[in-house]
């Protein structure tokens, strides 16, 4: 990241960190995205507190949605969020809001949990993170705007639609039991998974015409 | 497998990396995917971006009790040099993607060729995983993988030349699945040497006379 934009970023948080703060428009950037930056700069517990009260509720909701059992729910949020304070120098606004930023930190711990279940595994150079893929021409005004496009095209979903998306996210092993209860092939529940996304895609990409 | 089935079966492999249900070998042969496709990078970023709004917009369910202040307790009493035991990998093996980087080593990599037929060579890839098994295959210009088929699916991603079987040609970063049974017969294109990373869920049977004998071979 450019740290010219980090230097402006930070230097309009210090006056803006009022909820609501007129600064919310010229940045563009959610009130999570802002107090994570906080964290990141200036290790701000009140700021982490915030994000946790907003997050980890709702990141252990979406967890128990997509499979986990309560305990493996409430430990994947811990340990997610002791991440979160720990990489939050690393946040990035310009390749993720901070819902995105906080999720893909959950997909790796869970899948550290499923594999630390299954048999040992090296911590090899932390497979455990990786960079969300940025384009070369993204800003922060780009990715906010797709974030907020994806949030009100999941809303407006039909409910058919909308499971099936859910259930993209879900555990492989979910997957299995859709296909047993539904008496379909893995495949098929597979490619209408795709589908469902595909038409999503498609439905973005007509917001965008 | 032709390019129509092979590309919906890449959506779903990059579906199912977004999700985190991929084995590591597997993780680790998408992620090096995206680092040379960029349409399949704006996919994952989708993906990702969905997984955030989905989280961000499901109904909130309490934490137990004291939950924060157990995580704020583990914070201050945990081990403060984190960051420095993840420093980046140092390996510059340009030959191969940023991700396959953690598990092939510098120094092996040009050591651990092992030739398995003419202009053929092969290494496996460790990745401590249960899930089939890794491979890189070296080919040589013009040079070809016997006539095999597979026994389990098997995922190939291309790091470096390109190759041409009977379903299609591919170049850097291009990803070509075999399913179980398909027999294919990739040649490695005249202009350079082939690398590709190969991900198998169960060992490869060679079909041909050659190949029969290389099955002794290889196992």
């Amino acid at each position: 990241m450019n740290l010219r934009v980090v230097a402006e970023l930070i230097s309009s948080l210090d006056m803006s960190m009022g909820s609501g703060s007129s600064n919310d428009n010229q940045n563009n950037l959610s009130e999570w995205d802002r107090l994570l930056l906080r964290v990141g700069s200036y290790r701000d517990r009140s700021a982490f507190k915030k994000l946790y009260e907003h997050f980890a509720p709702r990141l252990k909701s979406f967890l128990l949605r997509i499979g986990s059992d309560m305990s493996a729910a409430e430990e994947i949020c811990q340990e997610s969020m002791i991440m979160v304070w720990r990489r939050a120098e690393t946040f990035n606004p310009e390749s993720a809001g901070a819902s995105t930023w906080i999720f893909t930190i959950a997909r790796n711990k869970r899948i550290d949990k499923l594999r630390k279940d299954n048999r040992p595994l090296p911590d090899l150079n932390d497979p455990s993170f990786f960079q969300i893929p940025v384009d070369k021409s993204d800003d922060i005004l780009q990715r906010v705007e797709e974030e907020k496009k994806i949030k009100n095209a999941l809303k407006n979903l039909p409910p058919e639609q909308a499971k099936l998306i859910l259930s993209a996210y879900y555990e492989e092993k979910s997957h299995r039991k859709i296909a047993d209860e539904t008496n379909l092939p893995l495949g098929t529940v597979k490619s209408r998974i795709r589908l469902a996304i595909n038409r999503l895609r498609t439905q973005l990409e007509e917001l965008e015409g | 497998m032709n390019k129509q089935n092979t590309l919906t079966l890449v959506e779903s492999l990059l579906i199912d990396y977004a999700s985190g249900s991929l084995p590591l070998a597997l993780e680790v042969l998408v992620e090096s995917h995206i680092s040379m496709n960029p349409s399949s990078a704006r996919s994952i970023r989708m993906l990702l971006q969905i997984g955030g709004a989905l989280m961000e917009n499901s109904d909130p369910i309490s934490m137990s009790e004291g939950s924060f202040e157990r995580l704020m307790d583990e914070i201050d009493g945990g081990q403060q040099d984190e960051e420095i035991a993840k420093s980046d990998v140092s390996n510059d093996n340009d030959k191969l993607p940023l991700p396959l980087r953690n598990f092939v080593s510098e120094a092996t990599f040009p050591k651990n060729w092992r030739r398995i037929g003419i202009g053929l060579s092969e290494q496996t890839v460790d990745f401590g995983d249960e899930f089939g098994n890794a491979k890189l295959y070296r080919i040589a210009p013009g040079c070809g993988v016997p006539s095999h088929s597979h026994d389990g699916n098997e995922v190939s991603l291309v790091l470096a030349g390109g190759f041409t079987d009977e379903y299609g040609s591919y170049g850097p970063g291009d990803i070509s699945i075999q399913e179980t049974g398909a027999v294919h017969k990739p040649v490695a294109d005249a202009d350079g040497e082939c690398i590709v990373l190969a991900v198998n869920e169960g060992p490869i049977v060679l079909t041909g006379p050659v190949g029969r004998l290389l099955n002794m071979l290889i196992k």
